[in-house]
């Protein structure tokens, strides 16, 4: 019995860690590199009295706490604690994102190619390729967090203990784990990869923001959004191992719940099932472009309404924010109250101006995502029979390209108006909507330029394209980030989402504005161009 | 004749790779051409090139005296193609690609489309992710023969049809050159071959080897005789043009003759006087063998 559900576990488990080997040293290379870097960087970022304090103070600010958690340490304050609080949810969100992606693609994507229907017609378990994914995470985030604890005990910033550094390490493994446990469960309710991804970050992004407000509005609530136990581990200062425990109860609930439901579902069979779709296609489809609009209308409904979402939750905080009377009585105190409402509108500004970065490159993500299959398609065989219509290779190339950038064009304005138009609700003195609109006109430059540099890349080097995420990456660590860890401004500008100005606070900079679209549009021409007289990419 | 696809040493590398080495045959307007070959001799190769998929490395294709490269819309404009391995749009129903695939060449769902469906009885309604490997082609052979071409490229389009629908899709061909239509058909089926195709062609890793009727290659191949006679057999196996020679008793013996040798030995075996004699002509199956047990010269088939 227990042979028919789960033999050759430790088998498969084997071959999957050997086929992602790369893929794991990378990812953990790079959880590893970010947190040892840091570590390695703070003493002298924060090692003075004075830059101490300041930081302490930028960290208690609403905006920090919207993204990084809040700063509820007692003092005496060490570099080590300061580096926890800064570090610790945003690590839980690269954690979770790395558990994410080999969930699925060691489980439904599998199912998807046909390899699980073919590995089950042997002598193993009907589970065990469900099971073997479970050894696989398991072993990928200890191995990363072993690390991550040895990279931060030799970087031996002031204040670090070893207690703080393991519960980092082991936290943040079981924090990851979680969300793997997550994934495993939307790859056995939904019938393909795709589905599955999308309501897997789903779930990390619901949970995220509502740490977000509750972090906000009362940090005690956090407890019930599940993402906020990563900040309830209290590094290197309490010291809380309680939340470890928490998060790993909900694993192996979830986990539990998932081989329920796996051992009564049909392999290649999502837990939703299949329904009938229509017999004829309607007017509507006729072309490659409409056909890419029709197969990814929901993805298109999902992205939309989940940026407009995570904008309105953003412009909820704008009215606690925006009052100084509020967050810093003494100082509003000493100002007139024409000036106390100016002051107020300048700080909701300027965090606009950081929210608008995260909604560009989080814009980013679905125009790569788009315009890689142009070759995964081709890939998958879905497109040997398009190429052999009447569709030249522009048509098709600009087709992939023009959906990319309306569903990235489309998802950034509508995360700046429910920014816009919840955030004024929140306000005393509300802003104009086209004040905010400004964020959407100068940062969309900067989406079609990283689309511009996916397209090219698509075009003349097939097999590293995804060396393209650097773009929005980059672009988020270096401008919300670099200036925590004083990256030299001249690196903070190396990306495009930094050539913009302070919008909205200042004016659109139509030069830049041009200059930039230009750009993007010169790398799409390439990329076409090259495209247009290379080989296809056939199975 | 008009030659509707004209290829001349037609070469293609991928990398170090020499995927085609010399390939040179021509379709002619209004026939069926067969186009056979083992796995990996360059068959589906050949095909993507002439669809403008690939780009050649050498020689030259035309498909209705157009470059295949840079004229491939226009060229497919007036062309339907099934690929080997269909794979469709996973959330798309079959009905609904059928139709996307007629519209992209400014044709309609016609009551022709319907008749097709009802033929290869197709559900169109699912979605293509449930679909079996022979359901998906279907829907690309029901889109290919509901669409109004000139020339009809099938690349091994029957690899995963029940003989039924096989017997459909001969019977659709067959129709196809009735109606005086070029058909480029790529095929292992061998018999399914024999029974279509007016010309064929044969290719091994990279390079046609042989083209003509399968008549033309009767000819250059040998007829298995059984012969009974009176008078022993045993002379025979000495003779010229005399292979395979197989005594089954001292006066019957099965053996396979050159065809060009045919009239030398039937005189031979009448002065044995004849009491029964059969004869088989070769099935492209044994051309097909013969062809590939050659390695560079030719010796012995089976």
């Amino acid at each position: 019995m227990m042979a028919n559900r789960f033999a050759n576990v430790g088998r498969l488990t084997r071959m999957n860690l050997r086929r992602d080997w790369l893929k794991i040293v990378v990812w953990i290379a790079v959880l590893a590199g970010m947190m040892a870097g840091a570590a390695g960087k703070f003493d002298s970022l924060y090692g003075s009295k004075a830059s101490m304090n300041s930081i302490v103070t930028t960290l208690k600010t609403p905006a920090m706490v919207s993204l990084l958690g809040p700063f509820t340490a007692n003092k005496p304050y060490t570099v080590a604690v300061i580096y926890g609080a800064e570090m610790v949810v945003f690590m839980g969100l690269i954690a979770a994102m790395m558990n994410i992606y080999f969930a699925i693609h060691a489980t439904r994507s599998e199912e998807d190619d046909g390899v699980t229907e073919y590995v089950l017609a042997h002598g193993v378990g009907r589970q065990s390729p469900l099971l073997a994914s479970v050894g696989e995470l398991v072993f990928i985030n200890l191995v990363a967090g072993v690390i991550e604890v040895i990279g931060i005990q030799a970087a031996s910033m002031s204040g670090t203990t070893a207690n703080g550094s393991w519960l980092f390490g082991i936290g943040l493994a079981a924090f990851g784990f979680m969300f793997g446990m997550v994934s495993l469960l939307t790859a056995q309710i939904f019938n393909n990869a795709r589905s599955a991804t999308i309501w897997s970050y789903l779930v990390l992004g619901i949970t995220f923001v509502a740490r977000m407000v509750t972090d906000i509005q009362n940090p005690d609530y956090t407890w019930w959004t599940v993402y906020g136990w990563i900040e309830k581990l209290n590094l290197y200062n309490g010291n809380n191992w309680g939340p470890v425990l928490l998060i790993l109860a909900m694993s192996i609930v979830i986990l539990a719940v998932t081989v329920g439901i796996s051992a009564t579902r049909d392999i290649g069979a999502g837990l939703i099932a299949q329904r009938d779709g229509r017999n004829k296609a309607s007017v509507f489809l006729r072309g490659p472009l409409t056909l890419l609009m029709r197969i990814d209308r929901v993805s298109f409904a999902v992205w939309f309404a989940s940026l407009f979402v995570l904008g309105a939750m953003y412009g909820s905080i704008f009215g606690t924010i925006g009052n100084l009377m509020k967050t810093n009585p003494t100082i509003a105190q000493l100002l007139s109250s024409g000036a106390v409402s100016s002051a107020n509108r300048a700080i909701v500004m300027s965090f606009a101006n950081k929210l608008s970065l995260v909604f560009a490159v989080v814009a980013t993500i679905p125009i790569l995502i788009t315009i890689f299959r142009i070759n995964g398609d081709e890939r998958k065989g879905y497109l040997e029979m398009m190429h052999a219509k009447p569709i030249s290779r522009g048509k098709m190339f600009f087709s992939y390209s023009i959906h990319a950038m309306v569903v990235g064009t489309g998802t950034l304005f509508l995360a700046v108006l429910g920014m816009a138009v919840v955030g004024n609700a929140s306000m005393k003195s509300p802003v104009l909507v086209s004040r905010f609109l400004r964020s959407f006109i100068a940062f969309w430059p900067a989406i079609l330029i990283a689309g511009g540099v996916a397209a090219l890349l698509v075009a003349l080097w097939p097999r590293i394209q995804t060396v393209a995420w650097i773009v929005p990456v980059y672009g988020i660590f270096s401008l919300y980030f670099g200036p925590l860890v004083k990256l030299p401004k001249s690196l903070q500008q190396v990306s495009p989402y930094g050539w913009i100005n302070n919008v909205p606070t200042k004016q659109i900079q139509w030069d830049t504005f041009w200059w930039m679209t230009l750009l993007g549009m010169v790398l799409f021409i390439i990329g076409y161009l090259v495209y247009r007289h290379r080989d296809l990419i056939e199975n | 004749m008009d030659n509707v696809v004209e290829i001349k040493h037609l070469q293609k590398r991928f990398g170090k790779f020499q995927a085609l080495k010399d390939v040179t045959f021509n379709v002619q307007a209004g026939e069926v051409f067969g186009f056979i070959g083992p796995n990996g001799a360059g068959k589906s190769t050949t095909i993507r090139t002439i669809l403008g998929i690939l780009r050649s490395s050498g020689g030259s294709a035309t498909v209705f005296g157009q470059n295949v490269w840079s004229n491939a819309v226009s060229i497919h404009k007036r062309l339907a193609y099934v690929p080997g391995d269909v794979y469709l749009w996973p959330n798309l129903t079959g009905g609904e690609v059928i139709d996307l695939f007629l519209k992209l060449n400014s044709q309609k769902h016609s009551a022709r489309t319907d008749e097709l469906i009802k033929k290869f009885d197709l559900d169109t309604s699912k979605k293509c992710r449930t679909y079996s490997k022979g359901n998906r082609q279907k829907v690309a052979l029901i889109a290919a023969f509901s669409s109004d071409a000139e020339l009809y490229i099938f690349d091994e389009p029957t690899s995963g049809l029940d003989p039924l629908m096989e017997e459909v899709f001969q019977d659709e061909v067959l129709a196809l050159k009735n109606d005086g239509k070029s058909v480029l058909l790529s095929s292992h089926i061998l018999s399914e071959v024999e029974r279509m195709c007016d010309r064929i062609g044969i290719i091994r890793e990279g390079t046609i080897i042989e083209t003509g009727t399968l008549d033309e290659m009767r000819q250059l191949s040998r007829t298995v005789v059984t012969v009974t006679t009176k008078q022993p057999v045993a002379s025979l196996e000495t003779m010229d043009g005399v292979h395979n020679f197989d005594a089954k008793s001292a006066n019957k013996a099965v053996f396979s003759v050159d065809s060009e040798k045919l009239n030398q030995i039937i005189s031979a075996v009448s002065n044995l006087e004849i009491v029964g004699l059969q004869s088989t002509p070769p099935t492209l199956e044994d051309l097909f063998l013969r062809y590939y047990n050659q390695e560079g010269d030719s010796h012995d088939g089976e």
